[in-house]
């Protein structure tokens, strides 16, 4: 990407609003503090775009967790192309085994990054293994996983902000938007 | 955890379009595995029980017991091949498919930031090997409902991940996918609804 993002103009249409993120992350947070009652629970967080998500639904979290970090090279991404396997590149800090884990994810679409750590995490002997995520794109579904909580389905559509970006840039949006298509069909 | 250590590396198969040398490598990458036009489901029959159609799916993941079917052609140029799904769903309800359009691939390929090979790899252009209906000497037929209802096993699909550049490989060959395609089809049945049509995009599955 060489043009320079416009956090305002490049947004074609708001698909949901702060006001609607926030509502639906407190619901989840209720859902999940009541779920695990009683349990130790670990948020495993896949970075970078479910940073935001992470930092709100903890909070709206009404019992003790741990939170810990992950990050997966993305194929096609310059650094691990020539190993041409995904790669942990952030790997979680504490152990696992015996926890209650909540993977948090910002968005899932095809699957193939979550079936891949839901495949790893099985192998660090959890207790449990569930997957929160806030968007859910079904329409890209390529590996179809079980998602405990879902935030909201979004349509086939390229959406940025609350963490997602494109070429790095719009993370920092506050809503979830939808990217106009002049941005990656013409990059100059 | 070595997710890589199950997977078998064996010589890249023969694919027919490079979209699909492209798929496997992203499946690799994210150590799917998966065989490439293992089984033949046969989807229309003569009175006889001879096979008159049938639909060999792109990959099947094991792991996930899914079938998927890419198709790169034009949205509508896909109607025979959505055709073929609907009977192949219809006479195999259990059978997990997944079609991928033009339009899915198109989108997969900018999620990994390679929408510049989107257009090589669509449609006509992605093709080595000409999609051309073969003339088939019809085979035996299956003569029982439950016999003609058993997928048949095309060739031995590989399991597991790339040896070498798929791209390369299937470059260098495409007379043995050709080759292969053809020993498939005529194992499988004949498609005797397509001979009106070489050279025809849709001619195979």
């Amino acid at each position: 990407m060489t043009r320079r993002p416009d956090l305002t103009a490049d947004v074609s249409e708001i698909l949901l609003t702060e006001e609607q993120i926030q509502a639906k992350v407190l619901e989840l947070g209720r859902r999940i503090s009541d779920d695990f009652a009683g349990r130790e629970l670990t948020l495993v967080s896949v970075l970078k775009g479910s940073l935001p998500f992470m930092a709100d639904l903890m909070r709206a979290i009404s019992i003790p967790v741990q939170i810990d970090l992950m990050e997966v090279s993305s194929y096609g991404g310059t650094a691990t192309e020539s190993s041409g396997l995904v790669r942990i590149l952030k790997d979680l800090s504490s152990s696992i085994d015996g926890r209650h884990v909540l993977i948090v994810e910002d968005i899932i679409d095809t699957g193939l990054t979550l079936n891949y750590l839901v495949r790893y995490l099985r192998g660090k002997n959890p207790a449990s293994l569930r997957i929160c995520t806030l968007l859910d794109k079904p329409a890209r579904r390529l590996v179809d996983i079980a998602i405990d909580y879902r935030g909201f389905e979004i349509p086939d559509q390229f959406v940025i902000g609350y963490g997602l970006d494109y070429g790095e840039a719009y993370r920092n949006l506050r809503f979830v938007g939808v990217l106009r298509p002049e941005v990656y069909t013409d990059p100059g | 955890m070595d997710l890589d250590a199950d997977l078998d590396v064996r010589p890249a198969p023969a694919f027919a379009h490079a979209s699909e040398a492209e798929l496997a490598r992203i499946l690799d990458f994210y150590a799917v595995a998966w065989e490439y036009e293992p089984h033949t489901f046969p989807l229309l029959f003569d009175r006889s029980g001879t096979v008159l159609e049938s639909f060999s799916p792109d990959f099947y993941l094991p792991e996930l017991d899914l079938y998927v079917e890419l198709t790169t052609l034009k949205q509508r140029l896909v109607r025979k091949k959505n055709r073929k799904l609907r009977r192949l769903r219809e006479l195999y309800p259990g059978v997990r498919i997944k079609l991928l359009y033009a339009r899915d691939f198109r989108a997969l390929l900018f999620k990994y930031g390679k929408l510049s090979l989107a257009d090589a790899l669509t449609g006509a252009d992605g093709q080595t090997t000409p999609r051309k209906a073969q003339p088939l000497v019809p085979t035996a037929g299956m003569l029982t409902d439950e016999a003609r209802l058993m997928p048949t096993r095309a060739g031995p699909g590989p399991v597991g991940r790339l040896a070498d550049d798929p791209v390369r490989h299937f470059d260098h060959g495409h007379r043995r996918a050709r080759r292969t395609r053809a020993e498939a089809r005529a194992r499988a049945a004949p498609d005797l609804s397509t001979a009106g049509a070489p050279g025809g995009p849709e001619a195979t599955a």
